[in-house]
């Protein structure tokens, strides 16, 4: 039980440094809401003068409500009350909404994608580690290759080929704006439709890291006494492969995709920018260009706590499955 | 400028998209299909999620003004057209500019079918005038009704140059209901009823459409439906012309002066109006600190520069010539002063005369072609936004021709809210920028911007957006006695436009650049009735309200 205490404390603990970085690295960012928003009015064609930065500086609230010190604990008070505050750049529409609408998207997006490319991952670099030395090997530097290229630059690739040339994708958005959102088939189908190229370009771009991790394993794995002991008694060599080989060397991969799983939050910035997919990524930046301290915050807060009960999650599982890591020195 | 920032990106992705179109013989789908015939596609450089909000007197309101809730006359800043009746009728002030009296339109509905009546008017003063976070123009006007379409607002003080705030900016909202609202200032007005040529059709987070307002007082518009799209930067411009999702659009493009070949059925057109300059932090008074707060250093560098280079390298010769009076070329000619040394700034650079100005300040050519006074290299920090490359360019050229000046420009690039909190707090000797017109065709508000004590402050604190931090007792003084006179009369007004624009052009605490133009791609084949040269009825371009919703209501499916 002391085991499950001292984790839990330590997560506790850098739920809290988490917490109070959130607060005062957006405050020392230069430039504050309410310029921001004078700025972008006044390029809009919008004119503005003095009097409407008073305006909007109480309409906004300011920047000056107190101390740090003060704004600190307020911000610690209104997160225990579950107050994300109001966003700024989408005023006057609470942060808690903003991320609602956006995190969705992105989790299912983010979230199949990465589920697919572990399973086609690992299934993949089962198979090519299995047949070691055959010709399967030379998918291992293709797609460390695709993983290695620039994120923004094999995206374009793709929507210049399957979108623009190919014309087999739509371009961009994350479904077709004609249609009414809700639980129809119809919307579900352009919802799948409009995501499918941005996914197929997450997969692409992480699949070659869990290949060539659960084929170095499968490598080793398969040198193993046991192996060679099922391979004797004549089995199945597909049984050996899986039921003995793979299901040993897979273990570490299945702790990196469980904390993979924890990144799935904060999605693909870049994905959302090239596809304008309206997930969490592309508030992200709207939050960071316009000043908008409350939504940053509301945004790092569910990373932190998505990225940390992950973690927590793997931790606690892992004493579990491996009694060694509970021992102590 | 923020469109400037994503033009850049966009112009990265069209050349990469542009050889894959070539390769793949173009073609294009998504975004939002086939649109009928009279849906006008709109492109306002959004990026992202539409937040719903309609609300015409909050600062993030996405649409609206003009469209939805209209103002009494519509104020064409690119001339000196006389204004349009809106919901107005005609306005008379008195004979010191202290009443405005106001004829407003009869017959006029809001869309839920009450009838709009002056006193809707009265209440839209009085609520902008009691809310401070609502009063942006800083109103302080009492209105009052004497009947249905009457209506007089009156003044403490000679108010002529409010007039254009007061009856082309002010939104005005239905008393009956916005009348109930608890806090007009913050709610989202999620279904706005207005008088409008257009109605909210339908919102969502990825697009919105308005539809035309068959009950609108002037006859509805031929255009049916407007739908407004968000685009990333990256793909947007070029390539959503390109499949013909777009029917306008405002930001360059790659290749601007042969649009019409690269986009089978559309036009460009370049309207002159903001002016590029470089800012000075030029007041050592409120703080400035360098060897810009020295006039003979700032006109060195208006001497020493070849615009004529600069607008070819750096904008694809869609700028123009610039007056240093910063009047505006063409549409202010009749007022640019005869009194000014150079009507024009010169667009071929003169070395010699920037040399002799340096000299006459006490610096000396050092051995390294620089000039430098007190052992201090004549050397300038400006700042700019990475990723504007069009500006970039503008200042890696300026650099090679003041280095032929002997005067060293050091260019900083930095994020884009780091450049907008130096520029407010004048933390900065120069920043690359350009300076905008007020609300009618008159540089009385340019002038009152960014030249007037009032919109400055102390280096510290932020400027709104006096950004150069000019306090010029003459320049004062005469934005006072320009407040006093009908605006009308040219005659006595011009004596202290001409006060201000000499005295501008002799301190020149911004460095006059060039007259940037604002481009628009718009589709000529599927509507008619665009503002061009011979009819610039409205400032052309899709950001820009309500000048959006005088073209929106203009333009004919070309089918009809």
């Amino acid at each position: 039980m002391r085991y499950y205490a001292r984790k839990l404390g330590f997560y506790l603990v850098a739920l809290w440094a988490a917490l109070t970085l959130n607060f005062f690295i957006p405050r020392l960012m230069p430039g504050n809401p309410v310029d921001t928003l004078m700025a972008k009015l006044a390029q809009r064609g919008g004119q503005v003068d003095a009097e409407a930065r008073r305006a909007y500086a109480l309409l906004l609230g300011g920047d000056s409500e107190g101390t740090l010190l003060e704004q600190y604990f307020a911000y610690l008070g209104n997160l225990a009350r579950g107050d994300l505050g109001v966003s700024v750049s989408a005023f006057p529409t609470p942060v808690s909404e903003v991320i609602s609408g956006a995190l969705p998207w992105t989790v299912v997006l983010v979230g199949v994608a990465t589920v697919l490319s572990f399973l086609l991952g690992i299934g993949l670099g089962a198979f090519v580690g299995w047949r070691r030395g055959t010709w399967l090997d030379s998918l291992v530097p293709a797609t460390t290759l695709l993983a290695a290229v620039p994120y923004f630059w094999l995206a374009l690739i793709l929507v210049a080929l399957l979108a623009s040339g190919l014309g087999w994708f739509p371009l961009i958005g994350g479904y077709d704006v004609v249609l009414d959102t809700g639980w129809n088939a119809e919307f579900i189908g352009s919802a799948v439709y409009h995501g499918t190229l941005p996914a197929l370009t997450i997969v692409l771009s992480s699949i070659g890291g869990w290949l060539l991790g659960m084929r170095n394993m499968m490598v080793s794995t398969t040198a193993e006494d046991y192996v060679l002991t099922a391979q004797a008694k004549g089995l199945r060599g597909s049984r050996v492969m899986v039921r003995y080989a793979a299901r040993n060397a897979v273990l570490p991969s299945f702790a990196a995709f469980a904390i993979s799983l924890g990144f799935v939050v904060s999605g693909s910035i870049i994905t959302e920018q090239v596809f304008s997919y309206p997930g969490i990524g592309s508030k992200l930046l709207q939050a960071v260009q316009n000043n908008d301290y409350a939504l940053m915050q509301g945004i790092f807060l569910v990373i932190t706590i998505a990225v940390l009960g992950a973690n927590l999650v793997v931790d606690l599982l892992y004493a579990v499955v491996d009694p060694r890591t509970r021992a102590q020195g | 400028m923020f469109l400037k920032a994503q033009r850049s990106r966009r112009r990265l992705a069209a050349v990469v998209l542009a050889a894959a179109l070539a390769a793949a013989g173009c073609g294009g789908s998504g975004g939002g299909g086939g649109t009928a015939a009279d849906t006008l596609v709109v492109y306002t450089g959004q990026a992202g999620d539409w937040q719903l909000n309609f609300n015409p007197y909050s600062p993030t309101r996405i649409e609206g003004l003009g469209t939805i809730f209209e103002p009494l006359f519509f104020y064409n800043v690119t001339g000196s057209t006389d204004p349009v009746k809106r919901l107005g009728e005609s306005f008379e002030w008195n004979a010191d500019g202290t009443v405005l009296s106001i004829t407003t339109r009869s017959g006029a509905t809001w869309t839920d079918g009450k009838p709009f009546t002056a006193k809707d008017v009265v209440f839209t003063l009085d609520m902008v005038a009691k809310t401070p976070t609502m009063n942006s123009v800083g109103y302080k006007g009492k209105a009052a009704a004497i009947d249905d379409t009457h209506l007089t607002v009156t003044f403490d003080e000679p108010s002529y140059l409010v007039g254009p705030q007061v009856l082309g900016r002010t939104w005005i909202v239905p008393e009956h209901l916005w009348g109930q609202l608890s806090d007009p200032a913050t709610n989202v007005i999620a279904t706005p009823v207005g008088t409008g040529p257009f109605q909210l059709d339908e919102f969502k987070a990825q697009a919105f459409t308005l539809k035309a307002n068959e009950g609108y007082h002037s006859g509805a518009p031929a255009v049916k439906k407007i739908r407004y799209l968000s685009l990333s930067g990256n793909q947007a411009g070029a390539d959503a012309l390109k499949a013909g999702q777009v029917d306008w659009q405002t930001g360059p493009v790659p290749d601007i002066a042969n649009v019409e070949k690269n986009y089978p059925g559309y036009k460009a057109n370049t309207t002159p109006m903001n002016q590029a300059a470089l800012l000075t932090c030029s007041n050592a008074a409120l703080g400035c600190e360098g060897p810009q707060t020295d006039p003979a250093v700032r006109k060195a560098v208006y001497y020493a520069l070849n615009r004529t280079q600069v607008n070819s390298l750096a904008f694809e010769n869609t700028a123009s010539e610039i007056s240093p009076g910063f009047a505006l070329l063409g549409r202010d000619d009749a007022v640019i002063s005869s009194k000014l040394a150079e009507r024009t700034a010169p667009m071929q650079p003169d070395t010699a005369k920037a040399g002799q100005l340096l000299e006459g300040a006490g610096y000396a050519k050092g051995g390294d072609g620089l000039y430098a006074k007190d052992g201090q290299q004549l050397a300038l920090n400006v700042k700019v936004v990475a990723g504007w490359t069009d500006y970039i360019t503008a200042l890696d050229t300026m650099t090679q021709q003041l280095q032929q000046a002997g005067i060293k420009l050091n260019v900083q690039q930095s994020s884009w809210n780091e450049w907008a909190d130096a520029r407010g707090q004048g933390k900065y000797q120069l920043i690359i920028d350009s300076l905008y017109q007020g609300p009618a065709a008159d540089p009385f508000y340019l002038y009152s911007y960014f030249f007037a004590t009032s919109s400055t402050a102390p280096v510290g604190q932020t400027a709104t957006p006096n950004f150069a931090r000019v306090s010029d007792p003459a320049i004062d003084a005469a934005i006072d006695a320009l407040k006093a006179i009908d605006p009308k009369d040219t005659a006595a007004r011009q004596p202290h436009l001409d006060a201000i624009q000499t005295r501008v052009e002799e301190t020149v605490p911004y460095i006059p650049l060039l007259t940037a133009g604002t481009t628009s791609e718009y589709n000529a084949k599927k509507f008619t009735g665009w503002p061009d040269e011979s009819n610039p009825y409205a400032f052309f371009a899709v950001w820009s309200a309500p000048d959006n919703s005088e073209i929106y209501r203009t333009l004919k499916p070309a089918g009809q």
